[in-house]
């Protein structure tokens, strides 16, 4: 694939690093003179000294051939503009931006801005995932949030535990995927598994479904 | 009418105080309290310190009950931001915006921002008082 | 001094005539053997590998008219057209690779903005190029005529 990368600061040399070890194409538009000439000595001639919002870089870039565009400078609006231009001028299929302030993910989405990664929301998914007394963890989120799997655990005192599966109404567009037992491990859910208190169900569901899920569960 | 200004350099306080004049309901917005001092001593609108491309500053303005809503800060980036907030967020009737890059005024136009290009219009003028 | 093995790096301007003859006395001296490079420089909008024929001409009539003038010379080059996003890198790449040990290259006296101007290539070159590189810039005459 041929991948643009706006923004050679940190995130921007270490991704472009990482992309070229996978066999990729890429180059990396930086504005500052003394970023640029440290990716060129470190990575090779694959960086270009520019504005990457501005249509005339883009084009010298060869955004026309680009397959990806991915936004990492650490200003949300210059991240939101070259998505656009590249998105809305040269028809790159798909664009990625980094969220500085997770706030604006909704208008980032509603911009048609395909994937925004926030670091700090990814920060927090982490916490959530160690916190232990949380019944309800995020695990990941899928096809850009409209599915997401999460982690349940079964409360000793819920009514699900001693029952079958199949015996179980869920929610609808929400599968059990795994179940992780305190002593059998983990297990590959049958309609006949039963539920047995303190198992751990990773299950695939819409984020707007999970307060359901989790009713279900726990019997809260 | 209700008019969120973000942005109060030379372009904004002009504008904010004439606004104020004709006697509408002005906010005008900076991240630097310092820029307020371009406003004049008799200003009968709201100064409000914060970043215009954030929502809660935005909100903060009032950005949901105003009728119109222009970005005038320095940078074309941060205008298109706001001025994107603002009507796909917020449904501000009416919002305008300053995008000194001529290629990116185009291409907002054809997303359906109300644009306008200082380099554009001031190039036009210079040209035409040339030829006049 | 010896030299087993030198590139030249050709561009179709006006010191490539000097450059070979100068490698062509080197060469015969020390029975070095010469390669001579062309770097077609392919611009971002397109693959690296694009077939840019009107380049690749002009290319291939440079590098023709290397051998004439080696013939000329009296001593054998081999030729090679390269693509590459930039000149420099790719002659610095290709002395690595051939464990070249003389990079020779020509620069016009040019002053695109009213001064002179060395350009990108020849100080990627002498930055980076591990071997010896020998610059020959043309007399200021030529390039003011």
């Amino acid at each position: 694939m041929y991948i643009i990368v706006i923004g050679g600061g940190k995130i921007g040399y270490y991704l472009s690093r990482t992309l070229l070890s996978e066999g990729h194409e890429v180059l990396v538009i930086e504005k500052d003179q003394a970023k640029c000439q440290h990716i060129s000595d470190e990575l090779g001639s694959i960086c270009i000294r520019g504005d990457g919002c501005e249509a005339t870089t883009l084009a010298e870039a060869g955004m026309g051939r680009a397959n990806m565009l991915i936004a990492v400078t650490p200003e949300d609006e210059d991240n939101l503009v070259s998505c656009q231009m590249a998105k809305q001028k040269f028809n790159v299929p798909m664009t990625i931006a980094r969220l500085n302030n997770p706030k604006n993910r909704p208008i980032f989405k509603k911009l048609g801005i395909d994937v925004a990664v926030s670091s700090i929301d990814l920060i927090l998914e982490h916490i959530e995932e160690e916190v232990p007394t949380h019944p309800l963890t995020h695990l990941l989120s899928l096809k850009d949030g409209e599915q997401e799997i999460v982690e349940v655990k079964v409360p000793p005192t819920s009514p699900v535990v001693g029952k079958r599966l199949k015996d179980i109404p869920l929610p609808r567009d929400s599968f059990l995927s795994l179940i992780i037992g305190k002593e059998k491990g983990a297990q590959l859910p049958t309609p006949n598994t039963i539920i047995e208190p303190d198992d751990r169900l990773i299950a695939v569901t819409r984020p707007e479904l999970e307060g359901e899920l989790m009713a279900k569960i726990s019997g809260s | 009418m209700k008019l969120v200004i973000m942005g109060c350099g030379r372009v904004g306080a002009q504008l904010a105080k004439l606004m104020d004049e004709e006697g509408h309901n002005v906010t005008i917005l900076d991240v630097d309290s310092y820029s307020f001092r371009r406003l004049p001593s008799d200003f009968g609108g709201r100064e409000l310190l914060g970043d215009g491309a954030d929502e809660d500053t935005l909100r903060r303005a009032g950005i949901e009950e105003a009728d119109a809503f222009v970005a005038v800060t320095q940078g074309d980036n941060r205008n298109v931001m706001a001025a994107q907030i603002a009507k796909h967020i917020f449904n501000v009737p009416k919002v305008v915006c300053r995008i000194y890059d001529p290629l990116r005024e185009e291409l907002y136009e054809t997303l359906g921002l109300d644009a306008i290009s200082p380099t554009k219009v001031f190039a036009q003028l210079l040209k035409e008082r040339l030829e006049s | 001094m010896q030299l087993n093995n030198i590139l030249l790096s050709v561009s179709g301007k006006r010191t490539d005539d000097d450059i070979l003859r100068l490698a062509g006395r080197i060469a015969r001296r020390s029975k070095a053997k010469v390669y001579v490079v062309y770097v077609i420089e392919v611009k971002r909008s397109l693959p690296l590998d694009a077939d840019i024929e009107s380049e690749t001409r002009r290319g291939e009539e440079t590098l023709d008219h290397a051998e004439r003038v080696a013939q000329e010379q009296d001593y054998e080059i081999e030729t090679e057209l390269l693509q590459a996003r930039g000149v420099g890198p790719a002659i610095v790449d290709e002395a690595v690779e051939r464990g070249t040990d003389l990079i020779v290259v020509g620069l016009s006296y040019e002053r695109p903005f009213g001064e002179f101007s060395l350009g990108e290539t020849v100080p990627y070159i002498l930055k980076n190029a591990p071997c010896r590189v020998m610059v020959y810039r043309e007399p200021m005459s030529e390039g003011i005529k």
